[in-house]
């Protein structure tokens, strides 16, 4: 299966467009994300400082909503990473 | 309307404490109280010539729409609340975000203003990178929105 992850701050490195497609096995949750996310940049961007990334990233669900590690992914679903925030 | 929010894509338009003021004024209010939040020309000894700013822009919406909600019933119900933040490129001296807030008493006017402000900068999903004199860039740090206890 494929998601969409819409990628936000620090997460843009990842792609030069604002969306990555992330190749998942069949029936993975957020928690399947994060080890792929981490397989990813130990991979590509290990000189970067995104290796924190996958485990203090939360996720949105369409609905712009928090989702949890257990929250099942479907294919093709368009999710949102949402690196640690800091406006103001 | 007691509440105003936005995003502000900087590049076309400026964040306005004028249009705030305007926004705010009542005769009802005793106070008023106004929070300019600006791109400094510094930061950790690092020398910073701007700020992008990126923004989720449908959820940043809805946290402002919260946050001032929630100011408000903690405070003054019938106090009045500005709040624009800047979204994309600014440089040094530009407003980053601008909070005004009009109310009965002094007291109620600065809880607001500063609890807006903090509540921003933990729940909005904002995030800022760092332009230096150097031409180097940085995504700045910041705080995690995953429950505390999943982030070992």
């Amino acid at each position: 299966m494929e998601i969409h992850l819409k990628l936000y701050g620090s997460s843009k490195i990842l792609s030069d467009k604002d969306i990555l497609n992330v190749q998942l096995p069949n029936n993975s949750n957020i928690q399947n994300l994060r080890k792929v996310l981490t397989k990813i940049i130990s991979e590509k961007y290990s000189k970067s400082n995104l290796n924190s990334l996958p485990r203090t990233a939360a996720f949105f669900s369409e609905k712009d909503e928090v989702i949890n590690d257990n929250y099942k992914l479907k294919d093709k679903e368009f999710i949102s990473i949402i690196p640690p925030i800091g406006g103001g | 309307m007691s509440v105003h929010v936005a995003l502000i894509k900087i590049e076309e338009k400026k964040i306005s404490s004028e249009k705030a003021k305007k926004f705010i004024a009542s005769e009802k209010n005793g106070a008023e109280s106004i929070f300019v939040g600006r791109v400094r020309n510094e930061n950790g000894g690092k020398k910073v010539i701007g700020v992008t700013y990126d923004a989720h822009d449908q959820a940043v919406i809805k946290s402002f729409e919260s946050i001032c909600k929630n100011a408000k019933n903690k405070f003054d119900k019938n106090g009045k609340i500005f709040l624009e933040h800047a979204k994309g490129y600014a440089s040094v001296g530009e407003i980053s975000i601008l909070i005004a807030v009009g109310s009965g008493h002094r007291d109620e006017a600065f809880k607001i203003c500063r609890h807006v402000l903090e509540e921003v900068k933990h729940q909005s999903p904002i995030w800022k990178k760092e332009h230096y004199t150097d031409g180097k860039e940085e995504w700045l740090p910041g705080h995690s929105l995953r429950p505390k206890k999943q982030v070992k």
